[in-house]
């Protein structure tokens, strides 16, 4: 039998905030790696824009002392998803891997579940997804093209973790920490994202660098009172302008 | 009794004749329609469920550019050419990870470019051939500009479906038992061949002289074996 059994792991992210630069190229990354339909300008201005991983800016202070804020949103893939129960037909749902995954050709497109999203990182397709000529041979083979009418979000580029999962079973051996990296993290110049398995209850010789950084003093979870325990941590901004010296969103 | 006979009789002598003659036509009509309908509703169903009743261009073949034929190369025995009727051609055996190169290490089993065909027909095959003619134009040799081979695709799942074969051919080399519609004896040995487990999924294509497509692969069937064999069975690993 092989050694790498599903649900043996439970994935989740670790997001720096503090390293976090606001270049957008996770976006990016993401966008190419998953086939998310291109975005124009008359998309976002009905609010209909598209993107897994967004980058959200803030501003802080008055002119001239103003500081520029940024926080990666993606799918928080929670523990107790609230998008999860509103699906009718089940195409959302927790798997054994600690993911909440999103099964396109189950999906019927009621949206129930980006409405019941507190994070706002699910997107419905509105349209077919078009793409220019040029990019004809550029969608990822390896991850389904969303037709109109369905609901998609971040998979934890669930792709990459399959492939990792199968070359590990290839060669015998345990997957290595590291070995799986989302198209974010593969991006981010500042390796602010790290991804990886958070199971509190994995007995590894190694526990792996994202589970190490769980238990920093600086982690927190978006919208905590909502309850929602998200599989995608942060670690606050340091600042030392700020009373206590380092201070979150 | 007799009221219902005296009833036909008066109908019989009221009814216009348009009528009766039209009678016949309806009734055989109905049972056209209902056999019609029958008949669609079974070809419905049997698609629906495996595979479709092989009728009307539905027998899972398609035209290829070259008539290859899979016999000669990967059979064994005598088997008639594709290109010349009337000849006969000894099957030559050959491996199908020889042409189907990614098939044991990759998602795609991958078929072979031209340049691994003019690797023999460079100089094998009677030059009459009409088949072995068309190759030769596009590989190169016969005209000056080379083309790959238009192949068209014969299996093919749903867009929303993700199929590797590596640890197919991985898990079932290692365990004969589990191949099906397997050569005589494949099924006890201790390690089979990545080529002697292909009748799983794809039938007897060494004896094919079109390849066509013999098991549904339907989900129920993957997930069938998913389930015996202990494989993932979780919906992601399928659909992402
Ligand atoms: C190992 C050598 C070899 C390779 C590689 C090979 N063939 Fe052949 N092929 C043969 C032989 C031998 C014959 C029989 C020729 C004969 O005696 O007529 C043949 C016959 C054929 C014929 C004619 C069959 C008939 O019915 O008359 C076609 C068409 C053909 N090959 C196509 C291909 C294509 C396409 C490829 C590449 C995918 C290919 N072959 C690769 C050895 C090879
Ligand atoms: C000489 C090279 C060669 C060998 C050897 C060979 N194949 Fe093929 N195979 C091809 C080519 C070329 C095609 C594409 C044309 C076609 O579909 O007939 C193909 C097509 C196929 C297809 C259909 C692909 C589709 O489009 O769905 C299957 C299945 C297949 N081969 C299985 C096998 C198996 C099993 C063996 C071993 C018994 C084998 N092949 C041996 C060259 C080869
Ligand atoms: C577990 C079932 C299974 C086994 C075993 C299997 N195949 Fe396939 N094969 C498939 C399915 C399903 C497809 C269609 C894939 C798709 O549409 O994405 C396919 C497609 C193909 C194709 C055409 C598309 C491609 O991937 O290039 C070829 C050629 C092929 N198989 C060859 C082989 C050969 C050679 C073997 C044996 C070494 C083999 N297959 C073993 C299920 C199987
Ligand atoms: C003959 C039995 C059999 C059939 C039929 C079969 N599978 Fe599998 N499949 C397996 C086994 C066994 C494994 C696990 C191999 C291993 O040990 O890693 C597997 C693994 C997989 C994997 C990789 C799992 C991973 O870890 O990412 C995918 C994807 C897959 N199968 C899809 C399919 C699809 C789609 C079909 C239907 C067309 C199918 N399988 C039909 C036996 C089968
Ligand atoms: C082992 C691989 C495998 C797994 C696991 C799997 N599927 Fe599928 N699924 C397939 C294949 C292959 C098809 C396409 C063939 C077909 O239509 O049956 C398919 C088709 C479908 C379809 C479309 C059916 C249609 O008629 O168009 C739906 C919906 C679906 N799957 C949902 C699911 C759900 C929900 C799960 C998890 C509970 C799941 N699948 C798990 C392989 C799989």
């Amino acid at each position: 039998m092989t050694t790498e059994v599903f649900g043996k792991h439970k994935w989740g992210m670790v997001v720096d905030v503090d390293r976090c630069t606001g270049c957008q190229a996770c976006v990016l990354a993401c966008q190419v790696e998953n086939n998310v339909p291109l975005n124009t300008q008359e998309r976002y201005e009905r609010a209909r824009g598209m993107a897994w991983i967004r980058v959200e800016r803030y501003w802080e202070g008055e002119f001239p002392d103003v500081k520029a804020r940024f926080i990666p949103i993606l799918c928080q893939h929670c523990e107790n998803a609230p998008c999860e129960p509103v699906c009718p037909v089940f195409a959302t749902y927790h798997n054994p891997e600690g993911m909440n995954v999103q099964i396109y050709n189950r999906c019927v497109g009621t949206r129930y579940c980006a409405n019941g999203c507190p994070y706002i990182v699910r997107f419905f397709n509105y349209w077919e997804p078009v793409w220019p000529e040029s990019f004809r041979n550029h969608l990822n083979p390896d991850v389904t093209v969303r037709s109109r009418g369905i609901m998609e979000k971040c998979s934890f580029c669930m792709q990459r973790i399959r492939r990792g999962v199968r070359n590990a079973a290839k060669e015998n051996r345990e997957l290595e920490d590291g070995e799986i990296q989302t198209a974010c993290q593969q991006a981010c110049p500042t390796d602010a994202l790290v991804f990886g398995d958070i199971d509190p209850d994995n007995n590894r010789t190694n526990p792996g660098r994202a589970y190490s950084m769980i238990n920093d003093d600086r982690a927190y979870t978006l919208l905590p009172r909502l309850n929602t325990d998200p599989n995608v941590i942060y670690l606050a901004k340091v600042d030392p302008d700020r009373e206590g010296g380092a201070g979150g969103h | 009794m007799a009221s219902l006979l005296e009833f036909i009789k008066e109908k019989h002598r009221t009814t216009p004749l348009w009528i009766k003659a039209l009678a016949p036509v309806l009734l055989l009509g109905g049972l056209a329609v209902f056999a019609v309908t029958g008949a669609v509703t079974a070809f419905v169903i049997t698609a629906w469920l495996g595979q479709p009743i092989p009728v009307l261009g539905f027998d899972q073949t398609v035209k290829q550019p070259i008539a290859f034929p899979h016999t000669i190369h990967a059979g064994t025995g005598l088997f008639p050419s594709t290109g010349l009727p009337g000849q006969f051609i000894d099957g030559l055996e050959m491996d199908c990870t020889f042409c189907h190169r990614t098939v044991t290490s990759q998602a795609n089993a991958g078929v072979p470019p031209v340049a691994l065909c003019s690797y023999c027909h460079k100089v094998i095959g009677p030059e009459e051939n009409p088949e072995l003619a068309k190759l030769r134009k596009a590989a190169g040799l016969t005209e000056e500009d080379p083309s790959p081979i238009n192949w068209k695709r014969v299996h093919r799942l749903p867009d929303h479906v993700r199929f590797v074969h590596e640890p197919h051919i991985r898990y079932l080399t290692q365990h004969p038992s589990e191949i099906r519609n397997a050569a005589p004896g494949v099924n006890q040995l201790s390690e089979a061949l990545p080529s002697q487990v292909c009748s799983t999924c794809h039938g007897d294509v060494a004896s094919m002289l079109e390849v066509k497509q013999v098991e549904a692969l339907k989900m129920g069937q993957c997930v069938d074996c998913h389930r015996e064999n202990e494989a993932p069975t979780d919906c992601t690993v399928c659909h992402h």
